[in-house]
């Protein structure tokens, strides 16, 4: 029998419901996880266990006294998970992996994690990341790097690589993530877990210490598709505090994919997203992907997307104008340390940013950026005038070896750049484990229409039902 | 087209309107990085946007308003300034603006 830490969401649901465990001994099983790996991989930044341990006491009352039914109205009842250290949570420390931000505890909580704590969430902690939310690794955290628990010499990718750490660890049974291009489906890819990045505006952002205000996007890390797509009818929905959360009604995802059918369905494969310099093995494994759904009958049409090096302009010129202009509030008067304690990379992005928006220079680089990101949504709606979705593969590579991206400028704008066409045009992706390469999993994603999420994780389900990457799990050895 | 080149200067009066003091090392640093990025950016040029216009955001939404009612939920003077270091009489205490 799995331990109670390694069970995904739906079983562990199932196995509470059913009083087969209690939340207590859900809870203490993580920790006790907790306890014997994260020194070696460093995935939290923040335990909150004493409370944690509280709320499955009461979690474990309410199930006593009302059995099946107190499912109804909390549908994550008892169920430990992890959080990544940017969501704002009340009177929880809250950094974003930054020095500027130690110390501050937040007076009031994100919406996101309200939602999943009214439903009955237990946090067990915060999570690493890279600080701010600037990196694709996790190795620009202010306080220390965490390690891929697949091979703790390479990085785990990021920006939420300490969520992607806790769930491939079995620390927790889900983790929540934000995205702004590649921070879910990259950490996933490389971590074999599952990222769901949502629609820009389909889960609030109220709360989320934000990065590129027009691309952040917080999602489920999962250790299955359907255990993403029962946190993301959760979290996701109009918030009166996010004005850019879509007023279109959140479907029952989890239903809609139960017994979803890929007939009739079209794929699209880029070429572009193949044509760049990849690992020869990552391609074979995202091809082998796509031949998969062909044999499960999906129609895979090839077709054309515009360069994903345009992307990797865009989204450079538009995320470092948006956090300059986001980081300007952090004065060290209200909250935090001033801002001297800023990180390099912080700093690098701020001053850039600073100058693509500085007059003489705004139409040069913000107005064209917005030009040919409008380019880049043409394309795609051209794209969907043939195809149901798009397939690709997430990283262009397998996890790095840490230190391998400390003399590039733009890594995180590198290695994201198949994810950033997708950011900038606010649609939905998902990446699941697709495979192996020398021993480190490989991602592929596929990216839909505008709120199509129930298409993206039907589509990715099958995959899951028809193979078993996504149930590998890594040894974590600890360093000699 | 020629290389665009950021000089230690125009890093330095980037650095003052973020508020970032930089060591010459820095300043050095930057310069490197930022020329170095801006080549990469270029890339844009090949892309003829003379008709497209912008867009700034996605989601299609225009105008959201909410109903004009009590707001419940804000938070109390105390929390607000709980993660002030500096406060007096329930205020924040900052440097003068004004009077410099």
């Amino acid at each position: 029998m799995a331990r109670l830490n390694e069970l995904n969401l739906i079983d562990a649901l199932e196995g509470l419901k059913t009083g087969r465990f209690t939340s207590t001994e859900l809870v203490t099983a993580c920790y006790e996880q907790i306890e014997q790996f994260d020194p070696v991989v460093k995935a939290f930044v923040t335990f909150t266990k004493e409370r944690a341990l509280e709320q499955a006491k009461e979690a474990d009352d309410l199930i006593q006294k009302e059995g099946g039914k107190a499912f109804e109205k909390k549908p994550l009842l008892g169920i430990p998970y992890a959080c990544k250290d940017n969501f704002s949570t009340t009177g929880i420390e809250t950094t974003a992996s930054s020095n500027i931000l130690k110390g501050y505890f937040p007076p009031y909580e994100s919406t996101v994690t309200t939602r999943v704590n009214e439903a009955g969430g237990i946090m067990l902690g915060k999570t690493n990341m890279d600080a701010f939310a600037h990196g694709s690794s996790t190795e620009t955290s202010d306080f220390f790097k965490t390690l891929n628990p697949w091979d703790i010499s390479r990085v785990p990718g990021g920006s939420s690589g300490g969520s992607a750490v806790a769930v491939a660890s079995d620390m927790c049974i889900f983790a929540l993530g934000s995205e702004t291009a590649g921070s879910i489906r990259g950490p996933a890819a490389w971590c074999g877990v599952t990222g769901m990045k949502p629609t820009y505006g389909r889960v609030s952002r109220y709360g989320v210490i934000a990065m590129a205000s027009s691309t952040d996007s917080p999602g489920p890390l999962t250790k299955t598709v359907d255990d993403a797509a029962y946190v993301l009818e959760i979290i996701a929905g109009k918030d009166p505090f996010d004005a850019t959360t879509s007023p279109k009604s959140v479907p029952e995802y989890s239903g809609f994919i139960k017994d979803f059918d890929l007939k009739g369905f079209k794929i699209g494969r880029p070429r572009s997203y193949f044509e760049i310099d990849l690992e020869d093995e990552v391609r074979e494994i995202v091809e082998s992907a796509v031949k998969k759904y062909e044999e499960l009958g999906a129609e895979i049409v090839d077709m054309d997307l515009l360069d994903p090096k345009y992307s990797i302009a865009v989204y450079t010129i538009l995320q470092r104008s948006e956090v300059s202009s986001n980081l300007a509030r952090l004065d060290g008067i209200r909250y935090g340390q001033n801002r001297e304690a800023f990180g390099m990379e912080a700093r690098k992005r701020m001053m850039l940013g600073a100058y693509t928006l500085s007059a003489g220079y705004y139409d040069a680089y913000y107005s064209k950026a917005q030009k040919v990101r409008t380019l880049i949504i043409e394309d795609f709606n051209e794209a969907y005038k043939k195809v149901d979705l798009v397939i690709g593969p997430t990283m262009p590579s397998i996890a790095l070896k840490l230190g391998e991206s400390d003399n590039s400028p733009m890594f995180g704008e590198l290695m994201d750049v198949l994810a950033e066409p997708s950011a900038i045009a606010g649609l939905p992706g998902i990446s699941i484990n697709a495979g192996f390469s020398r021993g480190m999993p490989v991602g592929v994603q596929l990216i839909g229409q505008q709120l199509t999420e129930g298409n993206v994780m039907g589509v990715a389900k099958v995959f899951q039902q028809n193979t078993d990457f996504h149930l590998n799990r890594p040894v974590i050895k600890s360093s000699e | 087209m020629s290389e665009l080149i950021i000089t230690k200067e125009q890093v330095k009066r980037i650095a003052h309107l973020c508020k970032l003091q930089l060591t010459e090392a820095e300043l050095e640093k930057f310069s490197q990085m930022f020329t170095q990025t801006l080549a990469v950016i270029d890339v844009l040029n090949e892309l003829d946007t003379s008709d497209v216009p912008e867009t700034y955001q996605v989601t299609g939404l225009g105008n959201v308003f909410q109903e004009d009612v009590e707001q419940k939920g804000t938070l109390t003077q105390e929390e607000v300034l709980k993660n002030a270091k500096n406060k007096k009489r329930g205020l924040i205490v900052t440097k003068g603006v004004f009077d410099r």
